[in-house]
């Protein structure tokens, strides 16, 4: 498969030239329709590695290429247009609009349209009709995600996706992420400390430490080394 | 060790429903929530039907006999397991009139019900960290390459715990999670 991301040598922060610098020498690659799970402890970069992806940091240095081009000479309100979705952890729907409102107000033409989505969601079938502030927990995560699919993205961003959710969601949204993976209609870059949920689910891994990249390969790789994954991720034990 | 992963995703689902279980009842006892029958049959059937068709006879065929062949260690606490699958198949059977109990005599039936399902709970959080914190550390150090090897070829065979082997347990498990009510599930 065709190469859609690289990073080469990235260096990025906050705060402009003279703030702090929290991501440092960063590198890897991502093929069209590949999956990489991108993990490390509270405060290590994860967040911002993806928030530099969109263009939300400063960038000081290195290189960015997606889909052939140069990341960091396009504009942050440009990036998703050119094939970025991200779900923040903040989910950010509309509250005002109905769930299919919110799902139709950003749809753009490609595989992934309504009547896909509610068979991949059908809780959010269900809730067609809802506004979506009267939505619990799980179905606005569950909508955030379904909102980045309708943009019908090269490389979909899930940052931190099963964060403060029940396990019982947690299980039902980990199998759904699991499909849409596997569908291969686009790449997916997911972030979540809980690295024995997402490594089975992911072709390549990427583990930050202080902001520097530690690991980067296989998956499958990773899950077995239990004696790395307990150093980094302090998940030896689960 | 594909088997030590399928191991765990059961283990986690099962938790995940017995979790949800635990704050519906809760709920009922505290008189925030009104009894949903169809809710608390869908998690007792869940409880019952994936330990005994998808997670016990893997170990009971396949995993336990092996480790109990190459480590004489481990020999007791498989037989200790073993009585507790046994049991758990009787405790989800008593929990399951229980239910129906409650169902027919309402509110009366409440406590009974109520207090099988928290020792139920404690038994069964028991038994998961038993084989958590015991079973898999002794097995990671008895067998070799080969034997998991032989397990993941077995392990692999059998359907996950939430599709079954045709996508019984994925409504099962679906209708739970959109009936469950926030924030432990999806349903109002």
């Amino acid at each position: 498969m065709a190469e859609l991301l690289k990073l080469e040598n990235v260096w990025a922060g906050y705060g402009g030239s003279a703030g702090s610098v929290v991501l440092e020498d960063i590198g890897f690659s991502l093929e069209d329709g590949g999956s990489l799970a991108l993990l490390g402890r509270n405060g290590m970069g994860k967040t911002t590695l993806l928030a530099t992806l969109m263009g939300a940091t400063h960038f000081k240095s290195g290189r960015m290429r997606f889909c052939g081009q140069d990341l960091a000479a396009v504009a942050s309100h440009r990036r998703a247009a050119l094939g970025l979705g991200w779900v923040p952890q903040e989910r950010d729907i509309f509250a005002s609009l109905s769930v299919e409102e919110n799902l139709s107000v950003v749809a753009r033409p490609g595989p992934w349209h309504l009547q896909r989505i509610y068979e991949m969601f059908p809780r959010l079938l269900e809730r067609r009709a809802n506004m979506g502030n009267q939505l619990s927990g799980g179905e606005q995560q569950m909508l955030a995600i379904a909102r980045a699919l309708m943009l019908n993205p090269r490389l979909l961003l899930l940052d931190e996706p099963l964060e403060g959710l029940a396990p019982l969601i947690v299980q039902d949204l980990l199998r759904i992420i699991g499909r849409m993976v596997a569908t291969g209609d686009m790449a997916v870059i997911l972030v979540e400390q809980h690295a024995h949920q997402i490594l089975p689910l992911t072709q390549q891994a990427v583990v930050l430490e202080r902001g520097r990249v530690v690991y980067s390969g296989a998956s499958d790789a990773l899950r077995r080394d239990r004696s790395r994954l307990d150093n980094w991720l302090g998940v030896g034990v689960h | 060790m594909k088997t030590i992963d399928i191991i765990h995703d059961e283990h986690r689902a099962l938790a995940s429903v017995l979790q949800a279980l635990r704050f519906v009842v809760g709920e009922i006892r505290s008189g925030k929530l009104q009894p949903d029958f169809r809710l608390l049959a869908a998690m007792v059937d869940y409880i019952t039907q994936v330990p005994e068709k998808v997670h016990h006879p893997k170990e009971d065929d396949y995993f336990f006999p092996l480790l109990r062949a190459r480590s004489a260690k481990a020999s007791a606490l498989i037989d200790q397991l073993e009585a507790q699958h046994r049991d758990g198949t009787r405790m989800t059977g008593e929990l399951l009139q229980a239910l129906i109990h409650y169902q027919s005599f309402e509110a009366s039936g409440f406590a009974a019900f109520d207090a099988l399902l928290q020792h139920y709970l404690d038994f069964n959080w028991q038994h998961l960290n038993l084989e958590e914190g015991e079973l898999l550390p002794l097995a990671r150090e008895a067998l070799s390459e080969a034997d998991w090897q032989a397990l993941d070829t077995e392990f692999s065979a059998n359907f996950d715990p939430f599709s079954g082997a045709e996508g019984e347990y994925e409504t099962l498990f679906r209708r739970i999670v959109n009936m469950t009510p926030a924030p432990y599930g999806l349903g109002a």
